[in-house]
């Protein structure tokens, strides 16, 4: 917010823009102050925002230099690179150092719903074999919504890393209920709840000490669910165009949560864990015909083939697996050196040979995780379109893997595409966000210095046009000196 | 920093990754000693193998161009062995939430990168029946699968066209799993003795009858009616409805004779003739009856005493069925005997004396037999599938030496060629050259996977023999 | 089994009561004066007789030779087309201290505590275990009972499996057992991952404890030769039973047998055992000696090694790891005997080492792994281990190698006893091979309605 526009004056436009420049000169100092979240008892004099003087990348490819982009209620109402900007404007000036993308869109994971404090022993039932519902964690007519808590420590934690929309998965075992799209700020949970796809989620998670508790088992229980609900459904409309001679139906709302699903009007999100649950949710999928996206896909580089020709909507997931703790400790080039010195003629004879199998074992492990963060570049390179999705995953680590990623073969658009235009094209959004583009919510990420390169910055995130700053001790990776503003 | 790959390492991928197609090639077999198992054995004889299959088995065989020799002169050629008991290449084993669970399947949870699958191909074993395991009364449906190393996908290395089978279970395990303790979620539950056992089947089939005739007599009534309701829909019966109408091959794991008889009689009062128990340790004492039914038999070399219910066995078991009459195979149960199964089946040539033949069968034509594939597996015939193992000194022979593995035809094991290091996903996080422990020869315990199914259902591991 | 009943009625031919007790069900252990003539003496000391004669009498060996006088009375076994062999030992098993795996009434492994080298296996055996008939008739006369559990679970013991009381079971020699702390590696078990690690933190901690262990062994053991050799005027020494173990220990008249496996462990108890200067130490397990065998030769210390039937160690290991094991570790000049883990098929020790001398222990050493090697580790090489004069008489006539699974074993001799080839197991097979040929008219299978 300007000072000038602080204090309002009656002058008109035209006069007051010279001041405007020198207000926005002025604005170049820390300004926490002045972040509307902060400070709730200080009334809001403007619901414009512009951002002049930026680098603006509306969608990956595209980039206005020194552009402005300026947004009203939280919508977008003009992009470009000489743009009016509206009198009552809240400028922001981008010192031509700045940089603007789209607000990054999480395809999947539980930010906004708190972990549960106290778990405890889950409590015992009569009949392990025939467990109710809800402690076989079979809650499909469950949502989302009603766990939404935007004080949720992730929710901050996300922003801070750019995102500002969410699909949020309900936490819980195999069926914990529908996932919400969601933005990730607001005063309460209603606030937070967009409108959209509110797939069913699923993941091959078994019950504790009751059935089902393995995957099998979990599988197993899908199919009789989803085939009893489609027996249901047929008898449900039967029964209501004409009841006469018939029983009344069997209800309950788990099964009754199928019905879009069997319809198709609802998709089953699905939680892929590793290359193995890749080919189990496939597996469902085909032999029971439902709408799925599939999420996760981690060490999923062996099904790329398959997932490509299914044409299925993937996010893949934004972790990576850890170093090994030797390599922690060897220098990048030495590194790059024991990969390359892997040696498949190796063999351990003697205990003469066991350095050597050391060194190529190390070798092996290296090209082993290589692969793990090459996956997204494979997936790239391969012409399947996939998002992003954080579950599992720290909000701190996010920006340290997307850039090992792009170290691996991912290019800086495809990440990006990743984050924004994919997401949202996977998620049903499209059309009100993951680009910069008038008309499109007012979802964006402000960067000192280029989005992926190692020493930049996210400064600010703006959700539904409501900003969100960076605090100065958290961030990124690299240096957090507010001066270097 | 960008890892580049170098091109041996590039050769790995792509033969990891390769697809169905490349399952099934060719190999000519020289010179070797053949035993066919089904057709006595033939010396200095050639075996072709073409397209996976075999095509030729003679003396002077011509191999057609570019096709792979070896020449196995002084060696012995066996048919692939074929382990009736198994549970590798599964991420899961044990669904012990339930006394029944006939309706979840091993083919879910196929675990190709499971080490098992190579360190078998190295002692001989081409085809696994890897199953659910023993903690329910009747468990799940198990996998037939071949010892296809390098496949990635886990429909890869099913064994296409074999039967179903189901796993039931007596005795000591699931009454000790349901019925003699309260754990997992719940405190005890039917069966606690023998007698629960058999009502628990009894019930199971009662139960699958019904549905079966509730679903003829709707799908009658659907014919003509268009408001006919279907009956519920149950997976768990639907199973139970396809082993009454003999579409599921039975195989119980149990101990006792008199459980045995038990379980013949149930299959009988429900018109099921096809069984193959499994274990059977005390299966000799009612070999008779065994033989009268046709019932198989699928038994451990020599394991025995570990429970109360094994303290009266002999390892005489497969000599005495063998001579009353039973088909009988002699399958590991575990993921250190399978890498050694020829030697398992020699044992019955101190326990019984079993000739070559004989001894040899049990791990061949016999599992062949009572896992129904016998048309495609289990001796050296031409029009069966390319599954052979080459030994340097006769299987039998406490010195033998496995030495080449072929798979429908394509090469799974090379003791001279194989890298030591042989895994196909190499864990991107975990300590290089950390010692992971072993699996003996008296482990009774099958993997990691099986521990954490009873963690799962369980307060404790101590209890450890899922057995 | 044919052989077995043929040889028996060829010898009964000679002898009558032998021609009887084959068809009795109590045939009794016996010693006397025997003669096995004109058979293949594998002696593992001299090396192998074509065709010469054993004479036993009492329960010692008092002649053996290609031409050997037989004395008056002696009851003659012809071993045309047979082979002797020294009776076999198993370096390491629970054999007699546990009945039934899972019924833990019947196992006497695992004291409560983890300072229990006092407690004594030879105790706890159970001379009428009926494992122990099914494992000497495939050639077993030997072996090492061990408790389990525990940093130092008890005292091991060396015994024969044919007597009614422990004493006359006892071979003459006894170990106690370290069992060395296992560095732990990697990550946790899927399974105990709650809580934090404390795991390198309890491995600091037992090594700690092992080291406090044998410093107050030390004091206690100048205590008391300091009290033994002049008590007056000095007060009693405390009762500590578990130090009294260790003494013979620290002098080295009593074998320390130290387990461990993981090569980075072998390491460390080489170092150990060096530092405490431990003058008698066998190393036991050892499956990853291979990957260490030069410091093991270094260090001159025997191991006994197994089980060999066992998957490799790691993940990236070669297949036949296990089986090479012995043959590598040999091969680097690593005193080894084998020794087969087990507890109720401790009948596989020859198997066993079969698989060994296939893998690259070759059949000679393979043999002496199971005979002379552990005799002498366990300096019992006077009596065991060989088919010499003036050693007892602990042997088998078999019709073949005793590796090979084709092989019957068709007498057996320990401490001259001519032990019945009978087990439960033989029982069960003579009753149930034809089990309904007492029966006049055959059984009713499976009644029609039931």
């Amino acid at each position: 917010m300007s000072k000038e526009a602080a204090f309002p004056r009656s002058s008109r436009a035209g006069n007051s823009r010279g001041l405007l420049w020198l207000a926005a000169a002025l604005w170049l100092l820390p300004s926490e102050a002045l972040a509307q979240k902060n400070s709730p008892d200080i009334p809001v004099v403007s619901t414009v925002t512009a951002i002049q003087n930026a680098r603006i990348v509306p969608s990956p490819g595209q980039v206005i230099e020194s552009g402005t982009v300026v947004f009203r209620d939280g919508v977008i109402t003009a992009v470009g690179r000489r743009v009016d900007i509206p009198y009552d404007a809240h400028v922001i000036d981008g010192g031509d150092s700045l940089s603007v993308y789209a607000g990054f869109i999480d395809a999947l994971s539980h930010v906004g719903i708190p972990e549960p404090r106290n778990q405890g022993q889950p409590e015992s039932v009569p009949d392990r074999s025939n467990p109710p519902f809800e402690r076989a964690g079979i809650t499909p007519e469950a949502s989302a919504r009603t766990a939404l808590d935007p004080e949720d420590d992730a929710v901050e934690a996300m922003r801070h890393a750019g995102f500002t929309t969410a699909l949020v998965a309900p936490r819980g075992r195999m069926l914990p209920g529908q996932a919400t799209l969601a933005l990730l700020a607001g005063t309460n949970a209603s606030e937070m709840i967009l409108q959209g796809a509110e797939p069913m989620f699923f993941q091959f998670e078994g019950a504790q000490g009751v059935y089902p508790g393995t995957p099998m088992g979990v599988m197993s229980k899908f199919r009789q669910l989803y085939r009893e609900a489609d027996r249901r459904r047929k008898l449900e409309a039967m029964y209501a165009e004409d009841p006469s001679g018939l029983s009344k139906p069997p209800f309950d709302p788990v099964h009754e949560a199928f019905f879009p699903v069997i319809a198709g009007n609802r998709s089953v999100a699905i939680w892929a864990d590793d290359v193995l649950e890749i080919h189990r949710a496939m597996t469902l999928q085909e032999e029971l015909g439902f709408s799925m996206m599939l999420f996760g896909l981690e060490g999923g580089f062996d099904t790329l083939s398959n997932v490509a020709a299914s044409g299925v909507p993937v996010a893949l997931t934004l972790d990576l697996p850890d170093k090994p703790r030797w390599a922690a400790k060897v220098e990048a080039d030495s590194l790059q050196r024991i990969l390359d010195a892997y040696d498949d003629e190796t063999r351990t004879a003697t205990f003469r040979d066991v350095e050597a199998e050391q060194r190529n074992l190390e070798s092996r492990q290296l090209w082993s995780r290589a692969r793990y963060v090459g996956m997204a570049a494979a997936y790239h390179d391969a012409g399947v379109p996939f998002a992003f999705a954080s579950m599992g995953v720290d909000a701190k680590d996010i920006h340290a893997n997307l850039r090992e990623m792009i170290g691996e073969g991912l290019s800086s658009d495809a990440a990006l595409a990743a984050l924004t235009t994919n997401a949202a094209s996977m998620l049903g959004l499209s059309d009100r966000m993951g680009a910069i583009r008038t008309g499109m919510m007012a979802n964006l990420v402000v960067t000192h210095g280029s989005l992926f390169n190692e020493d930049t910055k996210i400064t600010m995130t703006f959700v539904n046009g409501h900003m969100f700053e960076a605090p100065a001790s958290t961030g990124r990776t690299g240096s957090n000196s507010p001066s270097d503003r | 920093m960008k890892y580049t790959f170098s091109t041996t390492l590039l050769a790995l991928l792509v033969v990891v990754s390769l697809g169905q197609a490349a399952f099934a090639q060719d190999v000519l077999i020289r010179n070797a000693t053949v035993l066919t198992v089904t057709n006595g054995t033939l010396e200095d004889t050639d075996v072709l193998i073409t397209d996976g299959v075999i095509a030729d088995i003679g003396t002077d065989l011509r191999a057609p161009r570019g096709v792979d020799v070896i020449d196995a002169t002084g060696k012995f050629v066996m048919p692939g062995i074929i382990d009736a008991h198994a549970h590798i290449a599964l991420s899961s084993i044990n669904e012990g939430s339930s006394p029944v669970t006939a309706e979840v399947s091993m083919e879910d949870v196929v675990n190709p990168y499971h080490l098992g699958i190579y360190r078998a191909s190295a002692g001989g074993v081409t085809v696994s029946h890897t199953m659910h395991g023993s903690a329910n009364v009747i468990g799940g449906q198990n996998e037939t699968i071949k010892h296809r190393w390098g496949a990635t996908d886990p429909d890869a290395i099913r064994f296409e066209g074999a039967p179903r089978t189901i796993k039931f279970a007596l005795g000591e395990n699931p009454t000790r799993v349901h019925g003699r303790r309260a754990s997992g979620g719940s405190g005890a539950i039917v069966p606690a003795t023998r007698m629960g056992v058999e009502q628990v089947l009894r019930s199971a089939f009662e139960n699958g009858k019904r549905y079966m005739e509730a679903w003829d007599a709707y799908n009658a009534e659907a014919a003509t009616n268009p408001r006919a309701v279907p009956p519920i829909w149950n997976e768990r019966l639907e199973v139970m409805a396809d082993i009454l109408r003999g579409e599921i091959l039975v195989h119980c794991h149990s101990y006792r004779a008199d459980e045995i008889v038990m379980l013949t009689r149930v299959l009988k009062d429900y018109g099921m003739d096809k069984i193959t128990f499994q274990h059977a340790n005390e299966a000799f004492k009612v070999a008779p009856e065994l033989a009268a039914y046709g019932a198989h038999a699928s038994v451990f070399a020599d394991w025995w005493s570990y429970k109360f219910e094994v303290y009266y066995s002999t390892a005489y078991n497969a000599a005495i069925l063998t001579r009353n009459g039973v088909i009988t195979s002699v399958n590991s149960d575990s993921g250190e005997l399978n890498r050694h199964l020829y030697h398992e089946a020699a044992k019955s040539q101190r326990y019984g004396g079993l000739t070559d033949d004989e001894a040899l069968a049990l791990i061949t034509i016999n599992p062949a037999i009572q896992l129904g594939i016998q048309d495609q597996v289990g001796s050296i015939e031409i029009g069966k599938d390319g599954d052979v193992a080459i030994f340097e000194g006769h299987p039998l022979s406490i010195y033998t030496i496995p030495v080449l593995t072929y798979v429908d035809g394509v090469k799974v094991f090379d003791r001279e060629n194989d890298p030591d290091d042989v895994r196909v996903d190499v864990d991107p996080t975990a300590e290089v050259g950390m010692y992971e422990g072993q699996i003996t020869g008296k482990d009774h315990i099958h993997s990691h996977e099986e521990v954490v199914d009873m963690l799962h259902f369980f307060q404790s591991v101590a209890d450890t023999h899922i057995h | 089994m044919k052989r077995f009943m043929t040889f028996v009625l060829a010898v009964g031919f000679l002898i009558q009561p032998f021609e009887v007790q084959a068809q009795e069900q109590d045939e009794k252990a016996r010693q006397g004066t025997y003669a096995i003539t004109n058979a293949r003496i594998e002696t593992v000391a001299n090396g192998t007789i074509e065709r010469g004669t054993v004479v036993i009498e009492g329960d010692r060996i008092i002649a053996v030779g290609e031409n050997v006088a037989i004395p008056d009375g002696a009851r003659v076994i012809d071993g045309s087309g047979l082979h002797v062999y020294p009776g076999m030992i198993d370096s390491g098993t629970n054999l007699g201290l546990t009945e039934i795996g899972s019924v833990a009434e019947t196992n006497d492994t695992n004291e409560i505590g983890d300072i229990t080298p006092h407690m004594e296996a030879l105790t706890a055996v159970n001379p009428n275990a009926v494992a122990i008939p099914v494992t000497r008739v495939s050639g077993v006369t030997t072996v090492v009972a061990e408790p389990t559990g525990g940093l130092l679970p008890g005292t091991a013991a060396v015994i024969n499996l044919f007597g009614y009381t422990a004493e006359q079971m006892s071979a003459g020699s006894k170990m106690v057992i370290v069992q060395f702390p296992q560095e732990p590696s990697g990550n946790r078990p899927r399974w105990q991952q709650s809580g934090p690690d404390r795991r390198q933190e309890r491995y600091k901690d037992a090594l700690a404890k092992l080291d406090e262990v044998f410093d107050r062994a030390e004091l206690y053991d100048r205590i008391m030769t300091a009290y033994a050799a002049d008590p007056s005027g000095k007060e009693q020494p405390v009762y500590a039973p578990e130090m009294d173990a260790l003494r013979p220990v620290l002098s080295g008249d009593v074998a320390l047998m130290v387990k461990v496996d993981a090569a980075d462990d072998i390491l460390k108890a080489i170092d150990w055992v060096q530092k405490r200067e431990l003058p008698n130490v066998v190393f036991s397990g050892v499956n990853e000696g291979w990957r260490v065998a030069d410091k093991l030769a270094e260090a001159g210390i025997p191991t006994l090694v197994g089980p060999v039937l066992a998957t490799p160690t790691r993940s990236s290991d070669r297949y036949d790891r296990a089986y090479a094991n012995a043959g590598l570790m040999a091969e680097a000049g690593v005193k080894v005997a084998i020794r087969s883990g087990e507890s109720e098929n401790v009948r596989n020790l020859p198997f066993n080492a079969g698989f060994a001398a296939t893998y690259g222990l070759g059949k000679e050493a393979a043999l002496r792994a199971v005979t002379l090697a552990p005799a002498e580790m366990f300096g019992i090489a006077d009596d065991y281990g060989s088919i010499e004069v003036g050693k007892k008489a602990n042997l088998f006539v078999s019709d073949g190698d005793p590796f090979e699974t084709s092989t019957n074993i068709l007498a057996l001799f320990i401490d001259g006893f001519n032990v019945p080839i009978e087990s439960r197991h033989i029982e069960l097979y003579e009753e149930f091979l034809n089990r309904d040929e007492g029966r006049l008219k055959p059984v009713e299978i499976l009644p029609a309605d039931n």
